[in-house]
């Protein structure tokens, strides 16, 4: 009886210190797939952004989708380096062997000029003419929606890694040949307001952009938060058009009501135009964002402006990289940044961080998938990505086989300064504050479940 | 004794015969984004040739047409998401009667107006169509726009049903439906409707003292521009299956057929379709090289009003002429 009651004890004891190790990787062991490794990375000493080297000949297109023109160009050239450097890499590892054959990564530009129009005019041109085989994007939800209709029309698979929105994948928008490898409006906000129910600020102000994705992760900010802690408070809750210069009569009217933390999920550049302004005008309360990352506007904010910064995402590097392979990539980045020219020499591409850090982790997942399919048919791909699970440089990565949505581990972290170096020799930064120490929210406590009417889709 | 009009010849039926059978093989020789861009750029000549009626014919400058382009898109969207069942040609005359209604709507505020009032008062009209869509977000779904609508079919009754989804079955609509307005109005032109709007356009004063109803005149005027911009934005809601506040409100929408007018040349029918065409194969040719679109559409612009005022319509008149009188002497 005593021996059998020791085995027991001796079971539960070791099925807790399985789950104690387990548990802060997301859960029980996944079987993974697949990984990016950087120390396969090939030499990247010749990799200019400014000079990519497109191949000829037989090649795999990637349809490159970015905002290249007007107010928002911005977005169009901040992912450029991204896709250029994970193409390069594999370009010169002789390429993907796809259909018995070795081919090379071309990039095309298709300009959504960030309106929707225009975003179904070029996805139909790299489509149709240029014949893409892949098509990478975008800034805007809005955007997204319409090039995944494309997408599905012509049948080319959509990455989506840039586009939150619930609604893009729920029953009535999803469709087979997209998949969204970042985390979602629900994910996104679960972490956040897991968060911030452990945190003593009960009163918020809500300034988002007006179209889908920034009412969509404004309405996901208040569900969850409130549900953690209902004791909150939303003093204001405003939405302000996209691209908006002067942010000022929003600002006045969330000083009246006296907020303790401002949460706004816009991104460039009303982000980064919105952030400054709240500074100038001497709002000195928490942001909690999501796309307030880049780097100059980071200097220019200074150390007090950006000392209270709380910024969620599901890749944080920053002056601590978590594990050698992230080391390894920030370094051979941040060396190679150094002999980069106009425009890509700017302090915003010194580390492949946050939002540039994960879409290079989504690009590497995508070219992997595409490796592992054989073959650039958009229905062998579709086979490979649907369940399949991949080691990034950041954690685990799982595409849900039902509704294509990526799920994994978000990221939180209040802005510190000062900053430690990311290897001797390199600081993280100078004159303004960055991720301090970084919360892990497991995916547990920040994973939606599939649509209804997905549930049991690809079975 | 009246000279009998002579029998038309063959040879007047070469070149209406030959832009049929190069209209019939488009799509099938060029393919899919070719197709799209013609469409574009016939949805545009009839928003032109809407707003031509006002500059050309009426003589004044509207800065605020989009209003009724993006009103017939908008009617057209909201009546297919909301109400299941409409044939294709309702759906496209609902846009064409949002036009119109808009048209009616603000001829009274338009017809206190002239010159640059009267262009400030559309600017500010279209701004106001532009705001008020971006605001009433449970109406209009905001920036995000109307989008994923079904389209209707073409239903033959009897015969067939053909889908719209298709480019090349699109492509046929739009062409018969928008070449249909272009009809209309170059008919309206010659009528003696027409001819009053000329006379109001050189002397408004002559004509009220002629006794026509100086108000209820432009009023009309403006209800069939509306109507026929209103058709246009009807067949872009449709091609798009998406209307945005910006694709339809947007004051680059009112500016871009100003650009054509001018491009193609002012005071006369052919000009916003010349204009039209330049302007879209300068986009689809620049959009290749560069993100700049919009320089070349500037430069184009400075061109034809510093060098050649009457556009390309004018300057191929001025060419035939010229060659015509070399052939006389």
């Amino acid at each position: 009886m005593a021996e059998k009651k020791l085995f027991f004890n001796l079971c539960l004891t070791l099925s807790l210190m399985a789950a104690l190790v387990l548990l802060p990787h997301g859960g029980f062991a996944q079987e993974v797939n697949s990984s990016f490794n950087p120390s396969e990375m090939s030499d990247m000493s010749d990799f200019d952004p400014n000079n990519f080297q497109q191949p000829e000949g037989d090649t795999i297109k990637l349809g490159y989708m970015q905002i290249m023109s007007g107010a928002a160009a911005s977005n169009g050239e901040l992912f450029w380096p991204i896709v250029t450097w994970a193409a390069h890499d594999i370009n010169k590892r002789g390429g993907i062997l796809v259909d018995g054959k070795k081919k090379k990564i071309e990039i095309v530009t298709g300009d959504t000029q960030g309106k929707p129009e225009a975003a179904k005019k070029e996805t139909e041109r790299l489509c149709l003419e240029e014949k893409v085989d892949v098509l990478w994007g975008t800034s805007g939800s809005h955007l997204a929606k319409v090039i995944a209709d494309v997408a599905k029309k012509y049948k080319v698979p959509f990455m989506n890694c840039l586009a939150l929105s619930d609604e893009l994948m729920d029953e009535k928008n999803f469709n087979r040949y997209t998949f969204r490898t970042l985390s979602n409006t629900t994910q996104w906000n679960m972490a956040m307001a897991y968060y911030f129910s452990k945190r003593p600020e009960t009163r918020f102000s809500i300034l988002c952009q007006d179209y889908m994705y920034g009412h969509s992760m404004a309405g996901a900010f208040k569900k969850h938060l409130k549900k953690l802690k209902p004791e909150v408070e939303f003093v204001s809750e405003d939405y302000h058009q996209l691209w908006l210069k002067d942010f000022a009569p929003y600002l006045t009217k969330i000083m009246a009501t006296n907020p303790e933390v401002l949460y706004t999920a816009d991104w460039l550049p009303d982000g980064d135009n919105l952030a400054k302004q709240v500074r100038n005008m001497g709002l000195e309360l928490p942001i909690a964002n999501i796309y307030i990352t880049l780097r100059e506007t980071l200097k220019a904010l200074g150390v007090d402006g950006t000392e209270n910064l709380i910024n969620g995402y599901c890749f944080m590097s920053g002056d601590t990289p978590q594990t050698e392979a992230q080391a390894k990539l920030m370094k051979a980045w941040h060396e190679q940044w150094k002999t980069w020219k106009a425009p890509y020499d700017s302090d915003t591409y010194a580390w492949p961080e946050v939002v540039l850090g994960s879409t290079l982790n989504d690009t590497y997942w995508l070219f992997d998938v595409i490796k592992r399919a054989g073959s650039t048919d958009p229905e062998k791909i579709i086979e490979v990505w649907e369940g399949d699970v991949f080691q990034s440089i950041q954690g685990i990565r799982t595409m849900r086989a039902d509704d294509h949505q990526a799920v994994y581990d978000m990221y939180i972290s209040d802005y510190t300064y000062p900053t430690k170096e990311v290897y001797p020799g390199a600081l993280y930064s100078e004159g303004f504050a960055g991720p301090g120490e970084i919360i892990t929210v497991p995916q547990k406590y920040c994973t939606p479940p599939v649509p209804e009417g997905l549930k049991g889709r690809a079975e | 004794m009246i000279a009998k009009k002579s029998a038309p010849s063959w040879k007047q039926w070469v070149f209406p015969c030959l832009v049929g059978v190069i209209l019939l093989a488009y799509p099938w020789v060029l393919g899919t984004v070719y197709t799209n861009i013609f469409i574009y750029f016939a949805i545009f000549s009839v928003f032109a040739a809407s707003l031509n009626m006002l500059v050309s014919y009426l003589g004044v400058l509207s800065f605020g047409h989009a209003l009724f382009y993006g009103g017939g898109a908008y009617a057209t969207a909201l009546f297919l998401d909301h109400i299941e069942g409409l044939g294709l040609f309702t759906v496209i005359l609902i846009g064409g009667a949002a036009g119109a209604a808009l048209g009616l709507i603000v001829s009274p505020l338009l017809n206190r107006v002239k010159a640059t009032a009267f262009a400030l008062l559309t600017l500010a009209l279209g701004q106001l169509a532009y705001m008020a869509c971006l605001k009433l977000r449970f109406i209009t779904y905001g920036e995000d726009g109307v989008g994923g609508f079904p389209i209707p079919d073409l239903t033959l009754p009897g015969i067939a049903s053909i889908n719209m989804m298709t480019a090349e079955n699109f492509y046929y609509l739009a062409v018969v439906v928008l070449s249909l307005c272009l009809l209309l109005m170059w008919f309206l032109t010659k009528t003696p409707f027409g001819s009053i709007m000329i006379g109001i356009r050189d002397n408004p004063d002559r004509v009220d003292f002629l006794g026509f109803n100086l108000p209820m005149t432009k009023a009309i005027v403006f209800v069939i521009s509306g109507f026929f911009a209103g058709i246009a934005g009807a067949v872009y809601a449709l091609f798009q299956n998406l209307v945005t506040p910006d694709g339809a409100f947007h004051i680059m929408t009112s500016f871009t057929p100003i650009m054509m007018l001018f491009v193609g040349g002012i005071g006369t029918f052919a000009g916003p379709i010349v204009g039209s065409g330049v302007m879209t194969i300068i986009e689809e040719l620049a959009t290749r090289y560069t993100t700049q679109i919009a320089l070349f559409n500037g430069i184009l612009l400075v061109l034809v009003v510093m060098y050649f005022r009457t556009g390309f319509v004018g300057l191929y008149l001025l060419i035939r002429e010229k060659l015509f009188q070399k052939e006389s002497s």
